[in-house]
């Protein structure tokens, strides 16, 4: 059984006064357990609202999603979630951050204690246990969000463009933390990003996207092996699946811009 | 030394008036009734402070005034909350918060004092429908502004819809809701001394106009200088629980 299938979904925003804006129109995909898939697509055609809908945030309006099986009805600890916007809980410390899913679980604070100080040094940051988010650059931000998430153990990750809101530098930094947490406890994880070289440095597969309405209009399987650096970003094959997924990309990214 | 030379430098224009009102009153033509000296005010200050009537009068005020906006901070936030989440108390209240909000709410006194007669109760209610609407509105826009990310973060590590309330909304809404309390504070001690100068109570404003009515000037300065320091202390209790509870907030750097 697949652990995540999208059948015939659709969605559709109604805002006042205006037509109703088609997101997202039959899309179809299934993900297998431990796998990497990335939603590679323009801003705007619909990768956050399909990443909503699996999240549970957003009620499903037409087809199916399942989650092991079982119908998405809303939000849940199964499904971890990291935004762009890292959505951490400025009045809460790192530590509590990452305590608070635990909190809900009913864990003795005992347990909790040590497991908050094990997805501490998950992300490297010691030392700033009782540092307030305000007081942290964004790639630290970020690391607390997917500590807080994958403290609380969920079936699957589900990321959108995390590192967009990052420069350059940290972005490459958090690839490498990403593989070396999904080499260290492998999670079926889907990753949404418009970055062509972030969605095939990181992923098993690579659903693209096309806009107005939103579909998913090729999956392309990367055969890199495992990840071992960055190197691997100077082989001939990276770059042709680059260039290819570029090339589907760009139709629709200059469509999206008219 | 540095905190003395601080001290003045933040305090030096009050320091300057009452080196004015005392040249004033010691050189000038004013006489004793229009204008009383510092000293006599001062010692007139202490004399009742003795006797113990000024300390009553003054809890009694500062009881009003802390009832009435306990009352409007507590009601205030529930209905900010519930406007923002529950589409029926908006359309019901919105119309009745813009209404209300230019409104001199003072006006309503001779109502309440009809319904509950010259009593506290209806000074702490003139004093809470005077102070609820800076909350309202306060924990109202800080309530819709609550980034929906963080409430579905909330969600999906686990918490119910009710746990999102306490844990997330009323954290997250802290710093505009001070901001609505630092408002509605001094507006609830102006109309605890405004109700009471009306109806005649054994507070602060009722033994002003009292002190008034005898052509006792340096009774109504003094208690004008009381209730000057009072309200000032209030308020910095005010900001200091503020900077305690919000020292996660970024632009709370004192
Ligand atoms: N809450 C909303 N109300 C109305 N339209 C929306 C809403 N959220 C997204 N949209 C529209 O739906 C389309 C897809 O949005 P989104 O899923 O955010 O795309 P992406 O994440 O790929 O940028 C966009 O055209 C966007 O303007
Ligand atoms: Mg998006």
């Amino acid at each position: 059984m697949s652990q995540i299938v999208f059948d015939a979904v659709r969605h559709g925003y109604r805002t006042k006064g205006r037509a109703e804006m088609v997101a997202l129109s039959d899309v179809n995909l299934t993900v297998e357990q431990g796998e990497f898939v990335s939603l590679l697509g323009p801003s705007g055609c619909g990768k956050s609202t399909l990443l909503y809908l699996l999240g549970g945030f957003v009620p499903l309006q037409s087809g199916r999603i399942l989650m092991e099986g079982k119908p998405v009805t809303g939000p849940g600890p199964d499904r971890g979630v990291v935004f762009q916007n890292f959505a951490l809980f400025p009045w809460k410390t790192v530590r509590q951050n990452i305590a608070y899913g635990l909190e809900r679980q009913g864990l003795t604070a005992q347990a909790r204690t040590e497991r908050v100080q094990q997805f501490i040094d998950m992300v490297q940051l010691r030392g700033f246990e009782d540092s307030f988010p305000s007081q942290l650059s964004g790639g630290m931000r970020q690391r607390v969000a997917i500590a807080r998430t994958l403290a609380v153990d969920p079936r699957v990750l589900l990321m959108d463009e995390p590192f967009g809101a990052l420069d350059a530098q940290t972005r490459e930094i958090m690839h490498e933390e990403l593989l070396a947490i999904m080499r260290r406890t492998p999670m079926t994880t889907i990753f949404v990003t418009h970055d062509v070289r972030e969605a095939v440095y990181l992923s098993d597969r690579v659903a693209v996207m096309s806009s107005r309405p939103g579909r998913i209009k090729e999956v392309v399987t990367i055969d890199l092996g495992p990840r071992t650096g960055p190197d691997i970003m100077k082989s001939a094959k990276f770059n042709e699946y680059v260039e290819y997924l570029w090339s589907q990309v760009k139709t629709d990214a200059v469509k999206a811009m008219q | 030394m540095a905190r003395l030379i601080s001290f003045f430098e933040a305090t030096g224009s009050l320091f300057a008036i009452l080196l004015l009102w005392y040249l004033a009153t010691r050189y000038g033509t004013l006489s004793e009734f229009l204008l009383p000296s510092p000293a006599s005010v001062l010692a007139r200050i202490a004399d009742d402070t003795a006797s113990g009537d000024l300390p009553t009068s003054l809890l009694l005020t500062l009881r009003t005034a802390g009832l009435g906006f306990a009352i409007a901070a507590l009601a205030g936030t529930t209905l900010g909350i519930a406007m923002a989440r529950i589409r029926l108390v908006h359309w019901f209240f919105d119309p009745l918060i813009s209404l209300g909000f230019p409104m001199p709410k003072i006006a309503f006194l001779p109502v309440f004092l009809l319904w509950l007669g010259p009593t506290a109760a209806s000074q702490i209610t003139i004093v809470a429908v005077s102070a609820i609407f800076p909350v309202v509105v306060a924990a109202f826009s800080g309530a819709e502004g609550v980034e929906k990310t963080q409430l579905w973060s909330a969600r999906s590590l686990g918490a119910s819809r009710h746990g999102l309330l306490w844990q997330i909304v009323l954290p997250a809404i802290t710093p505009q809701l001070f901001t609505g309390l630092q408002i509605a504070l001094p507006v609830a001690l102006v109309t605890t001394i405004v109700a009471e100068m009306l109806t005649g109570s054994d507070g602060i404003g009722g033994i002003m106009l009292g002190a008034m009515r005898f052509a006792d000037s340096a009774g109504v300065f003094a208690y004008i200088i009381v209730i000057a320091i009072a309200g000032t202390l209030v308020f910095r209790g005010m900001e200091r629980l503020r900077a305690r509870l919000l020292r996660w907030h970024p632009e709370q750097s004192h």
